[in-house]
């Protein structure tokens, strides 16, 4: 199945304007609160209207302003997970699994919710009510009650945000071994990063009503289209220079910021002497040489020095920010490094900006 | 004891209570879902009953509906219907005091009602009447329970507009207020008192009925 949309809607402060076409794969929808994440989904399932657009499931259209086609929500065949579940509190289980469940008899729906409580762990859960289940038993039920229906698209609005640490875990596993069994075209938004990569296999970074970047989930990581993609999905280090020229397989840049700085030439369009450029690099891409140790035989490329002004301890990695003479640099290092090297806010340290790990923003 | 204010009474309360949840329920229905022009002018109309003297709107009713009046001429020549002094006008009467009681909490309840429930209903291939059906109304009922016992209990104790409307004729339109009303006049005092309980006993079960319904015991 595919999915194909283009809508534009404007409010007064606000106006959206989104284009993609999304084939059998889950597409995360990723980007800031009020980038129009979750108003993209209401719009393609018919809960909210676009002032203008398209929206064809397999290349039919269930709405087009232009044509006047407008398919009622019922009929569209789209699921959607509300963030907040949204379970009928009045029916158990059962019956909230079964509720989108028409056209078979009796016994065929008894086997069919039997079959999805078996494969969202809730066997044995079929007579309570949502008020007495915990916060990831609910989502399991809004996610078999969505899945029995049968809809050609999932539509899944950050269905993890109301969960703590650990369920949430288990549950993004859950939800990519669901995936596989019933590989339905499916969105789902989030502003979680983490999430965004585990599970998403390609991405689409939204912000401020327009799609920034659509792409591989390591091309949004590793090589963001934007300045604001590669804000959003955390690299924090982000400078602007001038290209002095090309050297080899190197491109020279000449930053106010860090110096002169050479970053590896990638496959792009070409870079002409004198250009502006932003170029980046992601915090845990950085290795930090102390300047008592190591450092011998020459300076090596793309040497920073600087002080490091904050430590801060992230259970599993430190944050450290670098002040150089122009930036401040941040840097996520693994607890061991923080501690074989001894590194503490007041030393000062090299670190080295790797090459291959500089991306020029296009 | 003459029993039959008690009776008539009763009568009346139950014909207009099930007008008023009728007519009420739709009026609850439109006033929570849809926008239109004059919804807010259908809402001050519809809850005047609670603020407007008994008697004046007894008037207007008798103006309405009374022998000279365009719709009452209607109303008899096609109905074959005389509300005016019968116990017809008293529900007439009993049922515009007491609309407002219904439609306000049975409003309320259903708005109450999440906009996402019924849209996830919608998403799982629900019409719109299957929706009411299945999730607005299962989960507004205690509300509208609540506004029905309300309406009942004030169309019981109706009495300066059904006075107007329907009169005190005894054994055809002497409800139980004004039956209390008469004896006190008449100095009769068993006879007041004696309807006094009643109507206080009720008037207590009701609200009690009302507070369990609100506190979900039901």
């Amino acid at each position: 199945m595919s999915l194909s949309f283009s809508l534009k809607k404007k409010f007064r402060e606000f106006s959206l304007d989104v284009d993609l076409t999304l084939d059998e794969d889950l597409t995360v929808l990723f980007g800031p609160s009020g980038a129009g994440k979750s108003l993209t989904l209401k719009m393609i399932s018919g809960l909210e209207r676009p002032d203008e657009g398209v929206v064809e499931i397999d290349g039919k259209k269930i709405f087009d302003s232009a044509g006047r086609v407008d398919v009622p929500i019922r009929k569209r065949g789209v699921g959607y997970l509300f963030q907040d579940y949204a379970l009928f509190p009045h029916m158990t289980v059962a019956r909230n699994i079964s509720y989108g469940l028409k056209g078979i008899e009796a016994a065929g729906v008894k086997e069919r919710v039997g079959e999805l409580l078996d494969i969202m762990r809730l066997k044995g859960l079929e007579g309570r009510f949502p008020s007495e289940l915990s916060g990831g038993q609910r989502q399991r039920v809004a996610l078999a009650r969505t899945l029995a229906a049968g809809p050609r698209i999932l539509l899944l609005d950050e269905p993890f945000s109301a969960l703590d640490y650990q369920v949430r875990e288990k549950l993004r596993a859950d939800l990519l071994k669901i995936h596989e069994r019933f590989p339905i075209t499916t969105i789902l938004v989030t502003h979680d990063l983490e999430e965004a990569f585990m599970l998403g296999g390609v991405i689409a970074v939204i912000n401020e009503g327009k799609v920034e970047q659509f792409a591989g989930r390591e091309d949004v990581f590793y090589r963001p289209a934007t300045r604001n993609v590669a804000r959003f999905v955390g690299s924090r280090n982000i400078f602007s220079g001038v290209v002095k020229g090309v050297e080899g397989g190197d491109v020279v840049i000449e930053s106010r910021a860090l110096g002169e700085i050479r970053a590896e030439r990638r496959e792009m369009a070409n870079l002409n002497t004198g250009q502006k450029v932003d170029f980046c690099i992601r915090p845990e891409e950085i290795p930090v040489i102390r300047k008592d140790k190591g450092l011998t035989g020459g300076r090596p490329m793309n040497l920073v020095e600087g002080e490091i002004v904050s430590t801060t301890g992230r259970g599993t990695t430190h944050i450290m920010f670098l002040k150089t003479s122009g930036a401040l640099l941040k840097i996520e290092l693994p607890n061991f490094v923080v501690r074989d090297l001894a590194l503490a806010t007041g030393e000062s340290v090299g670190v080295l900006l790797k090459k291959e790990s500089i991306w020029i923003i296009p | 004891m003459n029993l039959f204010p008690l009776y008539l009474t009763i009568k009346v309360s139950f014909t207009a209570t099930l007008i008023t949840a009728a007519l009420g329920m739709v009026l609850a229905l439109v006033l929570a879902k849809k926008d239109f022009f004059g919804k807010n002018a259908l809402d001050v109309l519809i809850m005047q009953p609670l603020v407007i003297p008994p008697t004046v709107l007894g008037y207007y009713l008798l103006v309405a509906f009374g022998r000279s009046s365009f719709l009452g001429r209607f109303i008899e020549d096609v109905f074959g219907v005389q509300l005016v002094f019968t116990w017809k006008g008293a529900v007439v009467a009993a049922f515009i005091s007491s609309l407002p009681l219904f439609v306000k909490p049975a409003r309320a309840a259903i708005e109450e009602v999440s906009g996402e429930l019924e849209d996830a209903a919608r998403l799982l291939g629900r019409t719109e009447l299957g929706v009411l059906w299945t999730i607005t109304l299962p989960l507004a009922w205690r509300g509208i329970a609540a506004g029905a016992v309300m309406a009942f209990a004030r169309a019981t104790g109706e009495f300066g507009a059904t006075l107007m409307v329907a009169g005190n004729i005894p054994g055809l339109t002497r409800t139980l207020p004004i039956a209390i009303y008469d004896a006190v006049q008449m100095g009769d005092d068993f006879t007041a008192n004696m309807l006094v309980l009643i109507v206080t006993l009720f008037s207590f079960s009701v609200l009690y009925v009302v507070s369990l319904f609100t506190r979900g015991k039901f």
